[in-house]
């Protein structure tokens, strides 16, 4: 039944994007995010409909489009880039087979995030990217919250929509992303103009931030905390009363400790003693054999190349006997773990020249977002600026506030490729370009205008000496 | 049933925002950028113009 509803609903919007094909992108996003051939059952399962998406997405662009203005940025170009050299690195991987795998859902998600800024040109378009993104993590999100209000929750314990624990379906990613949203989530409360800023609007963003900032204590990701602690240190900049924004975090921080688990404040407790905890002490390990490996192969040894890691280490091992603490350190040996963060994952499987594109793709964005919420700012204060503009400068705050969090999430989890968040990088690069276009168009009025005002001048000049 | 509810308001917004896109004029023209191009236009028309009148009062 599910699938049937399902495949309905793909039919609608399949439907609708006869008239307007971009609607024919969003239903790529949504199928991306929610994957709803995995949750559904029934005919649903054996239909490729992710290829249907795509192929209509690019369809509708290429032949039913209009394809004015439409440019090819730096960003893109590092993406296509990072793309072709990912291909290379994959032909000599290591792990041929493994490499192939990750290969084969990496490039759709680079050349989706490539193409969707040239179908991004207009404001519209902007934000029906970011509600669609917004609506179908919101979904999961939704779902994961309330589990957790109503009892459940803890390390791996949570059901998701899926439970294959890949992509956005694996707690440390759900949490990291959700955190990434929060700021773009708020904004839709101010500018949306799909749902206008109205009461049930703010109701339901304040619960969609709720269940946000649930997940990273309902999965006890700590990868999560620290997204919660970006976000409240990063938001500071963005609030006027920052004392009192401190004090009421930390009086929220205060009031929810009652109510977590212990089981809770154990795993967050490994944070700072990553000597005891296995899973700290492999990160280390392995972003050790890392550099050690990049140091022999610059160049990378292809998707996958974790496989080949092996090391012993030592953990202590506490045991409490009576009234005894009895401390015990065992060797434990560890095969093909897992980078544990996105920098050493770029960096052991596309060496020292693939992080360098992937650092300068993320430190880009960061840029060019703080000079577009900067330079909006500064207009909307010499009220140079039409009202219609008003949302660019928070919508650069939040894609930019999206990309730290992400960041901060990525230190610690091997989610260099994620497609949520280079979904949020052809957002940035859309509103990059949209505001150039502005500024372009702008440019162009006010010198024509002024090459006008000179010939008035001139002429005038010019009949006033006819004249005398 | 919580999966149930949470999917079925999902889709239900999800649902209405594309219908709204779907009726919305700006969602392929941008109102901002196509009026800032008139005034683009309409800034070249009136130079033309006063580089044909500067032409004809020329003795």
């Amino acid at each position: 039944m599910m699938g049937l509803i399902f495949m309905a609903f793909i039919g609608f919007i399949l439907a609708l994007g006869v008239k307007r094909p971009f609607l024919w992108v969003l239903l790529y996003v949504y199928i991306d995010i929610l994957a709803p051939q995995r949750i559904g059952f029934g005919p649903i399962q054996s239909l490729n409909i992710s290829l249907v998406a795509f192929a209509a997405a690019f369809g509708g662009y290429l032949l039913l489009d209009k394809k004015e203005h439409v440019s090819f940025t730096a960003r893109q170009g590092l993406m296509l880039a990072l793309l072709a050299y990912c291909f290379w690195t994959t032909g000599n991987a290591d792990f041929a087979e493994d490499a192939a795998t990750k290969w084969d859902w990496v490039w759709k998600a680079f050349l989706f995030a490539i193409f969707l800024p040239f179908t991004l040109t207009s404001r519209a378009r902007i934000e029906a990217l970011a509600l669609t993104m917004v609506l179908a993590i919101g979904m999961i999100v939704v779902s994961t919250g309330m589990k957790i209000v109503l009892g459940g929750g803890g390390y791996g314990n949570l059901k998701f929509f899926v439970q294959d624990n890949s992509g956005i379906y694996e707690s440390s990613t759900l949490a990291t992303v959700s955190i990434a949203l929060v700021p773009l989530v708020w904004w839709f409360t101010r500018f949306g103009t799909v749902f206008r800023p109205h009461w049930a609007v703010t109701g339901l963003a304040v619960a969609l931030i709720f269940s946000c900032l649930l997940i990273p204590i309902g999965t006890e990701a700590r990868t999560g905390l620290l997204c919660i602690a970006a976000l409240a240190l990063l938001l500071l900049r963005y609030t006027n009363k920052r004392f009192l924004f401190l004090a009421g975090a930390g009086a929220l921080g205060l009031a929810a400790l009652p109510f977590l688990p212990q089981s809770y404040y154990d795993r967050m407790a490994t944070i700072t003693q990553p000597g005891e905890d296995e899973s700290a002490s492999t990160r280390l390990a392995v972003w050790g054999w890392t550099l050690d490996y990049v140091s022999q192969k610059p160049f990378g040894g292809g998707f996958d190349a974790y496989r080949g890691n092996s090391f012993t280490y030592r953990l202590p091992k506490t045991e409490e006997v009576g009234n005894t603490t009895l401390v015990e350190y065992a060797e434990v040996t560890d095969e093909a773990r897992a980078y544990h963060s996105s920098v050493f994952e770029v960096l052991g499987e596309q060496g020292y020249p693939g992080l360098a594109m992937w650092l300068m793709l993320h430190l880009l964005g960061l840029w060019q977002m703080e000079r577009i919420n900067a330079r909006w700012k500064r207009r909307s204060k010499r009220g140079d600026m039409e009202e219609e503009e008003a949302w660019i400068a928070p919508m650069a705050g939040a894609l930019q506030l999206a990309s730290c969090i992400y960041i901060v999430g990525a230190l610690f989890q091997g989610i260099a490729y994620q497609p949520v968040m280079l979904m949020i990088i052809g957002l940035q690069i859309g509103l990059h370009t949209y505001c150039k276009r502005i500024d372009s168009a702008r440019g162009s009025a006010a010198k024509a205008g002024r090459t006008g005002r000179g010939r008035n001048q001139r002429a005038s000049g010019a009949r006033d000496a006819v004249t005398a | 049933m919580i999966d149930k509810f949470a999917l079925a308001l999902g889709h239900a917004l999800l649902g209405i925002a594309m219908l709204r896109l779907v009726v919305r004029e700006g969602l392929d023209v941008d109102p901002l950028l196509a009026r800032l191009s008139p005034k683009k236009r309409r800034a070249r028309r009136a130079h033309e113009a006063d580089a044909h009148a500067e032409d004809t009062d020329t003795p």
